[in-house]
């Protein structure tokens, strides 16, 4: 049996990763003159990233999968400690992202490159993270932890809501106000 | 059985000389999601126009709610609550959005219309924004959107998407899948055919994968992600 958390962090993974993907494509568009900056729409983005992963993602991985692997298998500790560490770094690497936005729509076309640098720098952590979370962390689990554990991460997940709505709907609210202002391809927007 | 909506019986399904199905067995009961996986050409388009009576199996049955539909047409088959999202999205380009959504519209068989066009227009807010305007000057995503709207208008009680995100950017896909998860909440049974086997799967109670015509699994959806190797085996690229 597949645990529902594992099921859950995978959703709010992809959720991050499609958010991100359209970020980079909307800034290479501006980049090749095709698209005029919305400072709406990338805060926008940037809000949900910071408001679903670092808020809601990160702190229900520390003090319920994370913490009861650590307690299974002393192979999994390094590995946690790594993920544990970029999670605090989180938020201020979500403050540079939002501080490189502010300086763009401060100081026009000459902020793109450092926004655009800054980014992309956050993108690739965040693809490394999440790819270390699901090639390593989460097959330990799969062999380590017991039936009780996963019932137990589960139902503080589970308890959690719906994270990807978040209370009262607001993150998916959010999501789809992203979704249709965000021009196409990327989004429904015009 | 009383709430079997679909089945499809020792089908077999050629174009020309070539055997596409390989007496292929399906059913789907009410309130039921099940994920239709595969890679290209594997049968699942159609399986599903096989059904629909789209494409002809030249051995098997088909049968709707238990009567045999096999050689029905498929308007005839539509009307038994069955709406269908093609791949390729088929909406009418040269009507308006509000035209697509409206031509389609009907009360569902139990006489109820749950899905109506304000409901349709909360569901999807950007079709709202384009309510006047043709299909032809819609984005991939919009049309798609507009196809969804259009088959809940018919108040089905099953509901068949074909690669629904085929093509479209990843914010887009997420969106669908929203959606679609919105949509299965409400009882209606949904077949979903599409290449993200973790979401169609995180959506779907049941799982079947097909491979060159033939059925390789056919489970719950815990069953399939419990097994990796299989998923790799067999949707891998």
């Amino acid at each position: 049996m597949r645990s529902k958390s594992i099921d859950i962090i995978h959703e709010e993974h992809r959720a991050l990763a499609a958010m991100l993907s359209g970020m980079n494509a909307l800034v290479k568009s501006i980049a090749a003159g095709r698209l005029e900056p919305d400072f709406e729409l990338l805060g926008a983005m940037i809000e949900y990233i910071d408001k679903v992963p670092e808020v809601v993602h990160h702190p229900k991985e520390n003090d319920y999968l994370f913490a009861r692997l650590r307690a299974r298998c002393s192979a999994a500790v390094a590995v946690i400690e790594q993920l544990e560490a970029e999670h605090a770094e989180g938020a201020a690497r979500i403050a540079a992202l939002r501080a490189a936005l502010e300086n763009y729509q401060r100081t026009g076309a000459a902020g793109l490159a450092d926004f655009d640098a800054t980014l992309k720098a956050y993108t690739e952590q965040e693809w490394h993270h999440m790819n270390t979370e699901e090639r390593q962390v989460f097959p330990l689990a799969q062999k380590h932890l017991t039936a009780e554990d996963w019932a137990e991460i589960d139902a503080a997940f589970v308890a959690n809501g719906n994270p990807w709505a978040g209370p009262a709907g607001d993150y998916a609210a959010l999501f789809t106000k992203i979704v249709n202002i965000a021009p196409a391809p990327v989004g429904l927007g015009g | 059985m009383s709430n079997m909506l679909l089945e499809a019986k020792e089908v077999h399904t050629y174009y020309g000389a070539s055997h596409i199905l390989h007496g292929i067995d399906f059913n789907i009961r009410e309130g039921e999601g099940i994920a239709l996986m595969g890679r290209n050409g594997m049968g699942k388009s159609t399986l599903i126009k096989s059904m629909l009576g789209l494409v002809r199996p030249r051995h098997g049955r088909v049968l709707v709610r238990g009567d045999d539909y096999t050689k029905a047409r498929t308007y005839h088959t539509a009307q038994q609550g069955i709406a269908y999202v093609p791949e390729g999205r088929g909406i009418f380009k040269s009507l308006t959005v509000r035209e697509n959504l409206l031509m389609s519209a009907r009360a569902g068989l139990d006489g109820q219309r749950e899905w109506t066009f304000d409901r349709v227009m909360e569901t999807f807010p950007r079709l709202g924004e384009r309510i006047n305007n043709g299909g032809w000057q819609l984005s991939g995503g919009e049309q798609q959107l507009l196809t969804i709207g259009r088959a809940l208008m018919t108040n089905p009680d099953l509901l068949i998407l074909d690669e629904a995100t085929e093509g479209l950017a990843p914010l887009i896909a997420m969106e669908i899948w929203r959606i679609v998860k919105t949509i299965r909440q409400t009882g209606i049974a949904t077949v979903i055919v599409d290449k993200n086997h973790a979401a169609v799967t995180s959506i779907c109670d049941r799982a079947m994968i097909l491979v060159k015509g033939e059925v390789v699994f056919n489970g719950t959806s815990d069953e399939i992600r419990a097994q990796p190797e299989l998923i790799q085996k067999h949707l891998g690229v």
